[in-house]
């Protein structure tokens, strides 16, 4: 026995021995610098790819590879376990104030990149701390009613019209009643099953205006005030009861794909990051028939909520030499001319930094956003503030759905949501 | 003890080796992370028996559970009932009985996630369609509550799993000696008789296996919960298994998974074990 264990002893050490000499070999000091990319936004994965390719091009001691995790709650884990297991990325994405407390030991301060220099007044804060800017925003990103320029045309209703709650209903009402005429199923379609478009966008817009449009106080509110509920209630409402039937059957891809890209709704409350989607289904359509409006929200009106959900981040315990190649690379991206127009026509961002102004949205629901932050008519997103903590999933999603379900009463429904919040903050 | 000399050990080692490596040390890993505040990166202090008491208020834990019971105690049942009928159908001597015995266990051989995904279909736009054509209400708004969450859920499971069940009825039916049977038959016995008093007790081992099968797949199930339903709605059709990784990956509550883990596996290592250590003594050899 004794023999035995001798033998593997050994055999374990020659390989260990082996491993070791290999991992020298790849890392001996050569001018190249590999970088790696392990980023939240799936969706531009073969964009990220080819950006990468063509940047490699042009510097060729650079070796850059990416690695695209979807979904905000597949990715934090892929994190962890890249990073426990020794096997960090250089960059690496943040979802807000939550993802940053967990990863503050990685994140280098990025405050003297050029590309900090020039984000956008504001676009930093929630990854900001103590003067230190420790995310730079992939874009900014605005939702709101995405509607069928058609449907509103036959309907002869101007979309822009609808500011304030009561127009929208009125709107609605008569959209409704000549449903069959305009060939629609409903005049929304509201995805019961993704409760991330109540519990994040819908939320947001009555949460924000007690916070200032900041995330960072509501992150660091140890109470949830959500004194506009009754507002909230209305909209929900309004959508679930004028929307494809039954709602707590429809998905993203039923909501967006089937109902929305197809025809049958006269409008759906989701943002410009669709537009990929609906022009994969129908391209004609997308091109002509897509616009998009704010959800009227008293004292708010004509404003669209604009936000950051993904921002970069470089791991501080890399080389100086690798951290510097990230940087120039998230500099060049954001700031040189060449990097402005891959964002711009190639991923479809709408940019959240300074010197874009003489470019051209790819498309109209990013144009519609891109207006709307160029002309200062915005409101914040503080739902970054919960998106990472357990609060969201736990506590505000099966609350709104149970509502949704006609399972419990909205009063019970914002009671349970503000407690949660104050025992989730008390244990912070 | 004897026996168990240097090639014993020899053979062993690397199954131990890799049990040890897979399945021992990340479970003792696990059991000292569930006593601490960890994050999956790393922990600050030991929290003693927090995360476990923390269970017995976590509503959401204490729902999955109950709702995991009912869906094994149900799913148990039907497989094998179902299971040891179309065992006993296909072992009749008729024509086409083989090609019957592809088609029961051919569901077996789709994996849950895309079963789900296609079941999901039929039951959203395939009942609508049909409940609306025969005007039965019943059959629209399918998975859009727990209860209908609940019957999809053993719908799909008793589909995929009741013609594996199937094969290992099969294999123990056939080994029934015929001789015992013509005995029976000659003695008078009814159909009915040979079966409860002949077959039944003979096949009482295969019953041992599909039972802890049966078992220890309606504790663990997650794929199909996944692509079914996702626990929704509000979280009233989540397993297990499925709050135990949203616990971990949406909440970010690492250590609390871990918790929770380690009684998952006691409760199914316990009835799993209770019911084996049973069954086992009914069985009887000729």
């Amino acid at each position: 026995m004794s023999k035995f264990w001798k033998r593997l002893g050994i055999a374990a050490a020659v390989a260990g021995t082996a491993m070791s000499l290999a991992a020298c070999g790849s890392s001996s000091a050569q001018k190249d610098v590999k970088i790696t990319i392990l980023q939240g936004k799936v969706e531009s994965n073969k964009q990220f790819k080819q950006i990468a390719k063509q940047y490699e091009k042009t510097h060729p001691h650079v070796k850059i590879e990416v690695t695209s995790i979807g979904g905000g709650t597949d990715y934090d884990p892929v994190l962890k376990t890249r990073i426990s297991s020794g096997n960090a990325p250089t960059i690496f994405s943040l979802a807000g104030p939550a993802d940053l407390k967990q990863f503050k030991n990685y994140a280098a301060d990025l405050s003297d990149t050029k590309a900090a220099k020039n984000a956008e007044k504001g676009t930093t804060s929630a990854v900001s701390e103590g003067g230190k800017t420790y995310g730079l925003p992939f874009n900014v990103e605005g939702y709101g009613y995405v509607y069928n320029k058609t449907v509103f045309k036959k309907a002869g209703i101007d979309p822009k019209s609808l500011t304030t709650v009561a127009k929208l209903q009125a709107a609605v009402e008569k959209i409704d009643s000549e449903k069959d005429q305009l060939g629609i199923k409903g005049v929304f379609a509201m995805p019961g099953k993704e409760t991330w478009t109540m519990s994040d966008h819908l939320l947001n817009l009555y949460l924000a205006p007690e916070y200032d449009n900041n995330a960072m106080k509501l992150y660091n509110s140890k109470t949830l005030n959500f004194s506009r509920n009754q507002e909230m209630k209305q909209m929900l409402d309004l959508q679930k009861k004028y929307s494809v039937q039954p709602v707590m059957q429809l998905d993203y891809s039923a909501q967006v794909n089937q109902d929305f890209s197809q025809g049958k709704v006269a409008m759906i409350q989701q943002g410009d990051w669709i537009y990929p989607t609906v022009e994969s289904v129908d391209k004609k359509f997308a091109q002509n028939d897509v616009g998009m409006i704010p959800i009227p929200v008293k004292g708010e009106e004509g404003k669209l909520p604009v936000g950051t959900s993904l921002y970069w981040a470089v791991n501080k315990r890399k080389s100086t030499a690798e951290q510097k190649a990230a940087k120039d690379f998230l500099d060049w991206l954001y700031t040189s001319k060449a990097g402005k127009k891959d964002v711009v026509n190639k991923l479809h961002f709408v940019p959240a930094y300074k010197g874009y102004s003489n470019m051209k949205m790819p498309d109209a629901l990013t144009q519609v956003v891109y207006d709307y932050s160029k002309q200062g008519k915005t409101t914040g997103w503080v739902f970054p503030a919960y998106t990472g903590t357990s609060w969201d999933p736990d506590v505000a999603q099966p609350n709104l759905q149970k509502y949704l379900s006609g399972k419990q009463a909205w009063d019970k429904t914002v009671t349970n949501m503000k407690t949660g919040w104050a025992k989730q903050q008390s244990s912070k | 003890m004897k026996n168990r000399s240097l090639s014993f050990w020899l053979f062993l080692t690397p199954t131990l080796v890799a049990l040890a490596l897979v399945v021992f040390i990340p479970m003792l890993e696990g059991l000292l992370y569930s006593f601490t505040d960890w994050d999956g990166l790393s922990f600050t202090k030991m929290v003693g028996f927090k995360n476990y008491t923390a269970l017995l208020t976590d509503k959401t834990f204490i729902n999955a559970f109950w709702f995991t019971l009912a869906f094994v105690i149900v799913t148990v049942i039907l497989l094998n009932v179902i299971g040891l009928g179309l065992a006993l159908l296909v072992t009749q001597k008729f024509k086409g009985s083989n090609l019957l015995r592809t088609i029961f266990f051919m569901p077996n051989m789709i994996g849950g996630l895309i079963l789900g995904f296609i079941w999901q279909f039929i039951f959203t736009q395939g009942f609508t369609a049909l409940g609306t054509a025969l005007h039965w209400s019943w059959l629209n708004g399918w998975l859009t509550n727990a209860k209908t969450g609940f019957w999809g859920l053993v719908i799909v499971t008793v589909w995929q799993m009741s013609g594996y069940i199937m094969i290992i009825y099969i294999a123990y039916l056939q080994n029934i000696p015929q001789e015992v049977i013509e005995a029976a038959e000659i003695d008078g016995a009814s159909a009915w008789q040979r079966f409860t008093k002949i077959t039944f007790p003979m096949i009482a081992p295969a019953f041992t296996v599909c039972m802890f099968l049966t078992l220890s797949n309606g504790f663990k199930i997650y794929d199909q919960n996944l692509s079914l339903t996702n626990g929704g709605p509000y979280q009233s059709t989540q397993m297990l298994a499925m709050n135990i990784v949203n616990t971990a990956y949406n909440s970010g509550n690492f250590a609390a998974a871990e918790a929770k883990a380690m009684i998952f596996f006691i409760i199914v290592a316990a009835i799993s074990l209770i019911q084996v250590f049973y069954n086992r003594k009914r069985e009887v050899d000729l």
